[in-house]
């Protein structure tokens, strides 16, 4: 197992190290000038020079990314904002503000929607997928297989506006959207929270209602579960102890690119409720064409996916000990 | 400044730089009344004009308003976050509208009605708007007495002699260069010469440039008249920087402030909070108030999302604004059209103009005739349209907007106001007399939802004319920098420009000086006309604000009518709105949106 996470984690580093050289070149390698965006109205060629210098961006490509690729590893202090603690992705050009700290900042309230969201379309998404193949063929499973039909079919820039309208401004059910650190209130916490965690699960909710349905069904049908039951045991016992097990290793490995999407920042969610996550950041960054930024989200948000299929690899390795001999 | 500028045009348009300029509109301005009666409100307004006040205008403090009482918690909704506090950072509207709360300058612009119509510039931290004995080349202020930094110390000449220094080190990048640029003597970067690197390595400006000969006095001495001076003294970016507190970059996000409100928490990009300044002196201000327990700001709120909350009227949001969020343009006729929503709304002009450029340097557009063809066939419903309507909007006859001294509403040698969809018969005969009909016409445009939308009936337009139009998007974030770029192949394209202070001195050089053609520069159409240049530095020296404002209109019109290298196409407006339970909510031509000084809790 130990060798099986070490061959895992040691790819993961090599994939993140491409990552890093691609997503340089492609970003500071690219012919826009970062510089025209803070010249001003004024711009002149000499002002811009002036900028080129305080941004450093005046030094060679391969220089630029040697200084960058230090800077994550150890740090930098010649910046003339101030000193920048490893792991230093630099300052943005836009705010002024230290990259990785924005990040850190930014960070709570993605992991919150993402953990939260999770929490509800696993509990309702699998709750009734299951339900549904426990119950296949009637009116409930016909229900339930529908109702996902159509909401996976939703948009979250359409439910999100929607649930804001009826649910905060009609009947003035919830609280509007807001972050409020978890440490600080959390029963602000949770109630800024509800409606874009609802919303949010509501897609991937419908999504796994059917995976989980088909899953167990497929289930089901092996002959270990059939066997088991030729055995004389329960229904309820076979569907729990032996097909729930099996039923769940595509769905871990889903969820765990689920997750680690969102925990990247689950861009649509996080603008339509104006909340200040990483996927707003993201945003932002593009906005201002702010590169520094834009390339400390891409690498964290590369870094979590990366993790989390290290953690679902593991996960699938523990429910099928076939992944860990292969 | 560019609306736009050169910064990432995408979804925001934040960066479109400035504000401090008199706008005119009358509440519910945008009800569409009809343009002549309000082209000449707005022409009154301007004979008005804004004077220069004295050292009794000066005193402080500022007449109360009618009704308000202290207290209360306001939420101010806006879209993007502060990017910077630094005032030598700062130059964009929402930053400038903040900037009047929190920071103060020698002189600023005081309402001298309670409509937010008509103002004066006064000495704000200076006794009056400061006096010059040589027609504008010495500049004398007298700091008042009293007035202090949110720390409690006193702020002295020395504070305003380092706020000047320090806009000349390499940090500062972002605000206005004016100044900067009148104290060294010479136009573009090369001001920076001067003090290279700022007062932080032991260098000062020469007393021949600036001098403060007590703790009270500073004295600017220019090479040339600078009448301006007062007007440019007022903007955001020339307030007051603490020499104590300065922390260089770091101040960007933890400034010292001397205005009545201070900041006690803020998280970029998430939310501030302002507090009251106890060291503020209501008798040494005649501009501000200070009625509000606090402000507590939240970002990210687009304008959909600002205005629905708003509208909600529930809550915190029965005391909730947006100093820059406009009504969305699709509830824009809802609000106005509700009598209930509508008493709850102001609206006026922003400080831009929107033009179409031509290009100048393509050969085909040196065809006067051509360009006349295109200034007649160009309909400008489209644009219109596309940004809100006529609420939003409104169609343009010259480069000068309603907001700038010099306004000739009369003014419209195409005939857009009464044919805003063009002329494409007259056009036609124009091109044909060229012998150019069926000639490309390269047009670039923004790629925007409204950029895709105006420009594909800006080109139907034009091919009704006769003209063979090729669409060329250009991408949101790099918009301003292509089109700035001398050599681009696009033979129109569309920007817009705001005056700084509400003067033409701060739209006609910039735009039109045909010796500011470079890579970079805001002479998009590469207009270099040997009489614009020699009007352009005669203009420049006339001191009497009425002559020169005849002066810069004159330039306007031979721009527009003899040359035809930029088509005005609008003057853009907005409608704000703000909760019911807010009282003081006013419409200020010169912030061009709401006047956060004024604001209270009923």
């Amino acid at each position: 197992m130990l060798r099986f996470l070490f061959r895992r984690i040691l790819g993961s580093i090599v994939i993140l190290i491409l990552l890093t050289v691609v997503a340089f070149l492609l970003f500071f390698g690219m012919p826009r000038d970062p510089a025209l965006l803070m010249c001003g109205k004024t711009c002149t060629p000499e002002a811009l020079e002036n900028i080129h210098r305080t941004l450093g961006i005046d030094k060679s490509i391969p220089e630029q990314f040697w200084i960058f690729i230090s800077g994550l590893v150890a740090g930098r202090d010649d910046f003339s904002q101030g000193p920048c603690p490893a792991p230093c992705f630099g300052y943005s050009y836009h705010t002024n503000e230290q990259v990785w700290s924005t990040l850190l900042d930014r960070l709570p309230l993605t992991v919150s929607l993402a953990l939260g969201a999770t929490v509800v379309f696993l509990f309702v998404g699998l709750g009734t997928g299951m339900i549904a193949a426990w119950r296949r063929g009637t009116l409930v499973d016909k229900s339930f297989t529908a109702g996902s039909m159509v909401l996976s079919s939703m948009q979250i820039y359409f439910l999100g506006p929607l649930a804001m309208a009826v649910l905060v401004y009609q009947t003035h059910l919830f609280d509007e959207p807001r972050y409020t650190e978890l440490t600080k209130d959390p029963v602000a916490w949770f109630t800024g929270l509800i409606i874009p965690w609802v919303v949010l699960s509501t897609i991937f909710a419908a999504q796994y209602t059917r995976m989980a349905r088909s899953s167990m069904i497929e289930q089901l049908q092996e002959e270990h579960v059939r066997t088991a039951r030729a055995k004389g045991m329960s229904r309820r016992y076979v569907f729990f102890r032996y097909a729930w097990r099996g039923s769940l290793i595509p769905i871990v490995t889903i969820i765990g690119i689920d997750l680690s999407s969102m925990l990247g920042g689950a861009i649509i969610t996080e603008y339509t409720f104006g909340l200040p996550g990483l996927g707003h950041l993201a945003v932002e960054s593009v906005q201002f064409s702010d590169l520094p930024l834009l390339l400390g989200v891409m690498l964290f948000a590369a870094a979590v996916i990366l993790l989390c299929n290290i953690v679902v690899d593991a996960v699938y390795a523990v429910i099928d000990p076939r992944v860990r001999l292969s | 400044m560019g609306k736009g500028g050169r910064h990432a045009y995408a979804a925001i348009s934040l960066l479109a730089a400035g504000a401090l300029v008199l706008t005119g509109c009358s509440e519910g301005g945008s009800e569409g009344t009809g343009n002549d009666k309000q082209d000449k409100e707005n022409a009154e307004r301007q004979q008005a004009g804004i004077e220069f006040g004295d050292a009794k205008a000066s005193t402080g403090p500022a007449e109360e308003v009618a009704g308000a009482k202290p207290g209360g918690t306001i939420t101010v909704l806006q879209r993007d976050s502060f990017a910077h506090l630094d005032p030598g950072q700062i130059y964009v509207s929402d930053e400038m509208a903040l900037s009047q709360l929190i920071h103060r300058g020698l002189t600023g612009y005081k309402a001298t009605s309670d409509d937010g119509k008509e103002h004066e510039v006064v000495g704000d931290l200076a006794t009056d708007s400061g006096t010059t004995t040589d027609g504008g080349k010495t500049w004398k202020y007298t700091l008042k007495d009293g007035i202090k930094w949110a720390d409690g110390s006193a702020i002295t000449s020395a504070d305003i002699r380092h706020t000047f220094e320090r806009l000349f080190a390499p940090f500062i990048s972002n605000g206005p260069t004016y100044i900067q640029q009148w104290m060294a003597d010479t136009p573009g970067a090369e001001y920076r010469s001067l003090l290279k690197d700022g007062p932080y390595k032991g260098k000062h400006l020469p007393d021949t440039v600036l001098e403060t000969p007590d703790d009270k006095t500073i004295v600017f001495k220019f090479k040339s008249a600078k009448p301006d001076l007062p007007y440019a003294l007022a903007m955001a970016g020339y307030s007051i920087v603490s020499e104590k507190n300065d922390t260089k970059e770091k101040y960007d996000k933890e400034p010292m402030t001397a205005g009545p409100y201070k900041i006690q928490e803020f998280k970029s990009g998430k939310s501030m909070t302002l507090v009251k300044n106890t060291n503020w002196a209501a008798d040494t201000d005649p501009i501000r108030r200070q009625y509000v327990d606090q402000f507590n700001f939240q970002f990210n709120k687009q304008y959909e999302d600002s205005t629905k909350a708003i509208l909600d009227d529930s809550g915190t949001n029965a005391t909730a604004v947006s100093f820059s969020n406009q009504v969305d343009a699709g509830n824009l006729s809802k609000v106005l059209g509700d009598a209930s929503m509508k008493s709850r709304t102001i609206s006026g002009y922003q400080p831009y103009v929107g033009q179409m450029n031509i290009n100048l340097s393509q050969k085909e557009m040196q065809d006067k005739t051509v360009r006349e063809a295109i200034a007649y066939a160009l309909p400008v419903t489209p644009f219109v349209r596309a940004y809100g309507g006529t609420d939003a909007m409104e169609v343009a006859g010259g480069l000068i907007s309603p907001t700038v001294s010099g306004y000739d509403a009369s003014f419209d040698p195409f005939g857009k106001k009464k044919k805003p969809a063009g002329d494409p018969a007259k056009a036609k005969e124009l091109l044909d007399k060229a012998g150019k009909s069926g000639m490309k016409l390269t047009f670039g445009y923004i790629n925007t939802p409204e950029g895709q939308q105006y420009s594909t009936a800006m080109a139907a337009g034009l091919e009704k004319a006769g003209f063979d139009v090729q669409r060329q998007e250009i991408p949101a974030e790099t918009y301003y920098d292509q089109v700035s770029r001398v050599k681009n192949n696009f033979d129109i394209f569309h920007t817009a420009w705001g005056a700084d202070w509400p003067s033409a001195s701060t739209v006609i050089p910039p735009l039109y000086d045909g010796r500011q053609i470079q890579d970079g520069a805001s002479n998009y159409s590469h207009i270099n006309d040997s009489k614009v240049n020699a009007d352009i530095d005669k203009a420049s020296t006339i001191t009497d604000p009425v002559k020169a404002a005849e002066a810069w209109n004159a330039i306007n019109e031979y721009i527009v009518k003899d040359v035809v290298s930029n088509i005005p196409t609008a003057y853009y407006k907005q409608t704000q709105i703000a909760g019911s339970g807010l009282g003081g909510f006013v419409y200020d031509d010169v912030i061009g949106g709401v006047d956060p000084r004024r604001l209270f809790v009923k």
